[in-house]
């Protein structure tokens, strides 16, 4: 009996210190406000909009405008978000998530979901001067769901000394017509190559340009599906790594960065208007770089990489701010034209985009040797597909590079490398069949 | 000395000399060892110094052995990031570290005592049972964790971080070898003749004992609770409850306007000196321990 | 707490009664917290391994019972015959070797270096400070700086380039004998600090007297090691091995940021709980992923049982006759209830 008393002590004991400490998180979630529509919860994984939004929308009156952040370092973001919206008609109206951030990558996953609601339903009206495939990519058979703030096209980076080099010439028109095919790609990285360069420094430099251009989906009728742009990039870089015309590193690979430094001896780089800032340190290094050897083309197909999406969740009480807001920042032109002066994005209204393009006084110093670069972008910005896509695409992508990347170094053997993808693609998507 | 001074008696001078040049050649070795291991040990410490006086521009332009001139600036603009506040974080993960730790080492050894010093029904059992589930790998069940958490309301608070550190079946098990090679029991013996009641008992005689231990699986479980990312970073987003990895993963994830890998290095440094304090405090506890609590038996 | 003091006083009437219930009280706290926090999601995984279970994007299929199938997926060969699980426990296994020799070789040793008073080691404090230091970075701050280090164009190969020892750089994270090998380097490096001071501070709970008595017997350095250091050292050996040994057997984060969790070349390096993270990451394959807890657990238990049995049965056979004497007396005198 006593044993018994004992034990219930220590069990009563324990309970009660559990419960005592739960206490104040319990009592923090009460403190929030109780009216209704005047807390806006925005759901995402860093401050880059944050900043944007604070600076450039102004918000009405009342309203606490909640950030919940959390990092993507090992999924987190996503499980996070995900636990929310599966709570989200159970939270407290002051508790829902009224808006949240996704990335192209991953954008499908909840676009095609009952998680986001149409923007018609709160009266916003998506303007001329977005770029199509930004409504596309928001868009679940016709319903959109949410807006971007920017475009992300995807430029050819060149270097200038190395172009004329090889190619006699590093005027966009003239590189341009000199690479506007996969065919005369290859051609210019055989002379590049009997020149002592590189005509790329990563093996999956040029993945993206084809991949966006596929032509079917990953996935067809429930079978992992491998599109002909798929194909044709597999088949050109086993014979650019072959013929040794590129490097074998990563695209975000040090020694792929090393090479835009000026003893670098790489021609071509792809990325967007982020790239510069975010990839390009070396060719701006004071000491090693070659800031100014560069100017940006077309290249053979036009392509994006990146962007982030702002999307409406469903059961958000706070509509008529959602609507505020996705004008804000795509139809408001003052706000975009600072976009662009101020934060260096490619705003996604083409109106803006014309006027910095006819803009003889606006140009690329950092780099390009101030080279109108929205210009340059705005010729491919058009030319966007957002077709084919599936909710896969991100991890299919990166796990067939990944796998073919000990192929393209030698370690494995195709079939192997292959066999390694479909492994990976069994254990992330279990509902897809693989060869 | 006694061995050498027997030796001396026993066999002459030569002998000694001998002796005494063994020793110096072992000792030559000894430091030769340990100053290799340091150098070892200590290189991809200098590099994350190298690392954290490097500014985002120079990181991202490869690798270089020899520091830059950065490190003011790094610390600056870590220390003052309008958006994640690091002395906050430090002072929460201090919170639950240190709180992990006391709770870990203190029900530790007290379960070790239970099962070591009493005769009970089912205790070999227990003794199993423990040693089972530190078995368990943990990787699955601390999804299941977050989501029983999240049901409990109980996600943005510090309970499922702290308490849970009670039930530590390899800090437990730890305590139970050690009190199997070093804990008499005549002194739990002797406690019960004095009069001292058995909770007493543990409290001021058998935990004074421990205190090696103790230090040990304190320095462990502070270590690795400072250093916990995964667990934290699905139950906390308020910003001003998260931990430093929480806010070093944020970091990094950070856009490309703002993404700087040397403030990430100086975090990652700054995170490591309360950590290497706490080292330092309860390393010489080891010491102290033994030599002023260690009974003979 | 008035209660339980009445009721040990009550109990030194019936000595050999009372003192068993101490023993349930102080292991309660322990089982109340993890029946509370850790229990359920155990139980739960064993369960979810019986069962159809995963994310589809953000649909939800099953839970559908679906019997051992899991299991059985796990263990059906590939094309090429190859029996994934058992290759990543074959990879962790060799993993975990290459770094745990060294680690107990060297831990052990230094262990017995720091508390010998004959060598009287100078800096102790410093040399312990120094060699726990690399356990305090973060494993996934420390593999960025490895990966660094051994990158192509790395100062390991710019130094093995400039000495004239390899023409072209070495690819480190494209051959199996050395991204395995660096993998075991930092664990090695990140252990053998932690083993150390475990070894010491159990040598220095080891009655000095039985030193001091052995040395006047006139035992060297070795029989004394093996005499008494190692016997008496045992529990606490054994403790370390096999805390080590589980920590192998789940090891991740190490392999996992070093090879971006790929597990580079053809998954070699890839271990049995990245294997587990990968079915938890994207998919939320709570099915798959059960099955491969248990499978680890089962391999853990197993692997565990033995190492305890046999080096529990070492130590308890022939010189701790005198622990074992002394804990018969107490037994005898009034611990047996």
């Amino acid at each position: 009996m006593k044993k018994l008393i004992a034990l219930v002590l220590a069990a009563v004991m324990m309970l009660g210190a559990v419960a005592c400490a739960a206490k104040p998180a319990a009592s923090n979630e009460a403190e929030k406000p109780a009216e209704q529509g005047k807390v806006f919860n925005i759901y995402a994984w860093n401050e880059e909009f944050k900043g944007f939004f604070e600076k450039y929308y102004k918000v009405p009156e009342g309203v606490t405008v909640n950030w919940i952040i959390n990092p993507s370092d090992n999924g987190v973001y996503q499980q996070k978000l995900d636990e929310a919206l599966k709570n989200q008609a159970s939270a407290a109206a002051d508790d829902k998530i009224d808006m949240f951030l996704a990335e192209a990558d991953y954008i499908g996953k909840y676009v095609e979901s009952d998680y986001t609601m149409d923007v018609a339903s709160f009266g916003f009206q998506n303007a001329p001067t977005q770029y199509e495939y930004t409504i596309k990519a928001a868009s679940d058979n016709g319903v959109c769901k949410g807006v971007s703030f920017q475009c992300c096209p995807s430029a050819l980076i060149y270097r200038k000394s190395i172009a004329k080099d090889v190619l006699g010439t590093d005027v966009p028109e003239e590189v341009q017509a000199k690479l506007d095919s996969w065919e005369k790609f290859e051609a210019v990285a055989a002379e590049a190559k009997a020149k002592g360069y590189y005509m790329t420094a990563s093996f999956a430099e040029t993945f993206r340009v084809f991949s966006n251009n596929c032509t079917s989906p990953w996935v067809v009728d429930g079978k992992l599906h491998f599109d002909d742009q798929i194909n044709a990039w597999i088949d050109q870089t086993e014979k650019f790594v072959q013929n040794g015309y590129t490097l074998t590193d990563g695209v975000w690979g040090e020694e792929k960065a090393a090479q835009m430094f000026a003893d670098g001896k790489t021609m071509c780089f792809f990325g967007p208007a982020w790239y510069f800032n975010f990839c390009m340190g070396n060719a701006i290094d004071p000491e090693k770089g070659c800031a100014g050897d560069w100017n940006i083309t077309m290249g053979p197909q036009a392509h994006f990489w990146g962007g982030t999406w702002l999307l409406a969740a469903t059961g958000s009480d706070n509509t008529e701010m959602l609507k505020d807001i996705f004008e804000t920042f795509t139809s408001n032109e003052e706000v975009c034209e600072k976009l662009v002066v101020n934060e260096a994005q490619y705003p996604n209204n083409t109106k803006v985009v014309e006027k910095f393009a006819n803009d003889p006084t606006y140009g690329n110093t950092t780099i390009l040797g101030g080279q109108n670069d929205i210009a340059e972008f705005s010729k491919l910005a058009g030319s966007i597909k957002w077709e084919n896509h599936t909710n896969y695409d991100q991890l299919l992508n990166e796990g067939l590079q990944t796998a073919l990347q000990e192929y393209f170094k030698g370690a494995v053997d195709k079939d192997t490398a292959l066999n390694n993808f479909y492994k990976y693609v069994n254990e992330t998507y279990p509902a897809i069949v693989t060869p | 000395m006694s061995t050498n001074s027997k030796a001396v008696v026993r066999k002459g001078l030569s002998d000694n000399d001998k002796g005494r040049l063994q020793l110096t050649l072992l000792r030559i070795l000894v430091y030769a060892i340990l100053i290799f291991l340091s150098v070892l040990c200590l290189f991809s410490f200098y590099l994350m110094i190298v690392n954290a006086s490097r500014s985002n521009a120079q990181l991202q332009a490869g690798f270089r052995l020899l520091p830059q001139e950065h490190f003011l600036d790094n610390l600056r603009n870590a220390w003052t990031d309008a958006s994640i506040n690091i002395p906050r974080g430090m002072l929460n993960s201090l919170i639950v570290a240190a709180s992990s730790a006391v709770l870990t080492t203190y029900f530790s050894a007290l379960t070790a005592y239970g099962v070591h010093v009493y005769e009970f029904k089912g205790k070999k059992l227990v003794f199993t049972f423990i040693m089972a589930i530190m078995m368990i790998p943990s990787q699955v069940s601390a999804v299941g964790f977050v989501q029983m958490m999240n049901k409990l309301h109980l996600n943005n608070s510090y309970i499922p971080l702290i308490i849970p550190a009670i039930a530590a079946p390899i800090v437990f098990f730890y305590m139970k070898q050690y009190m199997e090679s070093v804990l008499p029991l005549e002194i739990v013996e002797a406690a019960r003749v004095d009069g001292s009641n058995e909770f007493r008992t543990f409290n001021t005689i058998i935990l004074p004992i421990m205190k090696p231990a103790i230090a040990v699986q304190a320095i462990f479980s502070f270590v690795s609770s400072w250093n916990n990312y995964f667990i934290p970073a699905l139950l906390i987003d308020k910003a001003e409850l998260k931990t430093v990895p929480i806010m070093i993963a944020q970091l990094r994830s950070a856009d490309y306007s703002k993404f700087d890998l040397g403030k990430v290095y100086m975090f990652i440094l700054l995170a490591i000196l309360p950590v290497l304090l706490v080292y330092i405090i309860l390393s010489k506890s080891i010491i102290k321990g033994v030599t002023s609590g260690s009974v003979k038996g | 707490m008035a209660k339980q003091i009445r009721s040990e006083l009550g109990g030194r009437r019936h000595r050999s009664v009372s003192y068993a219930k101490w023993g349930y009280i102080f292991i309660t706290p322990f089982f109340l917290v993890y029946l509370v926090f850790t229990l359920v999601p155990q139980l739960l995984t064993v369960y979810n391994s019986f069962f159809e279970n995963y994310m589809d994007g953000l649909k939800q299929i099953g839970p559908t019972f679906v019997g051992f199938k899991n299991y059985i997926t796990l263990f059906t060969p590939d094309k090429t015959g190859t029996i994934d699980i058992l290759k990543y426990a074959g990879n962790t296994f060799i993993l975990w070797i290459l770094g745990a020799i060294p680690q107990f070789l060297i831990a052990l040793l230094l262990a017995v270096f720091f508390t010998s008073y004959r060598l009287n080691i100078r800096g102790q404090g410093f040399f312990k400070t120094v060699i726990y230091m690399p356990n305090l970075i973060m494993a996934s701050a420390f593999s960025m700086l490895f990966y660094t280090l051994f990158s192509n164009i790395g100062p390991v190969n710019q130094v093995l380039q400039s000495m004239g020892i390899l023409d072209q750089p070495l690819d480190f994270f494209a051959s199996k004998i050395t991204v395995r090998s660096l993998v075991a380097l930092m664990n090695f490096l990140m252990w053998f600090g932690n083993t150390t001071i475990v070894l010491m501070a159990g040598i220095m709970g080891i009655d000095q007297s039985l030193f001091e008595s052995a040395t006047i017997d006139g035992a060297n350095a070795w029989k004394v090691f093996f005499r008494i250091t190692m016997p008496l050292l045992m529990p606490i050996f054994v403790y370390c091995f096999i805390t080590a040994m589980i920590g192998g057997i789940q090891m991740f984060d190490v392999p996992q940021v070093l090879t971006n969790g790929k597990g580079m070349p053809d998954r070699t390096s890839f271990t049995m709980v990245m294997y587990l993270n990968n079915f938890l990451q994207t998919s939320k394959d709570y099915g798959r992923s059960g099955a491969v807890s248990v499978i680890i657990f089962v391999i853990t238990a197993v692997l565990g049982g033995i190492v305890y049995k046999t080096l529990a049965a070492q130590y308890q056979d022939p010189d701790a006759k005198k622990a074992e004497r002394k804990a018969r007396r107490l037994a005898k005198k009034g611990g047996n209830a």
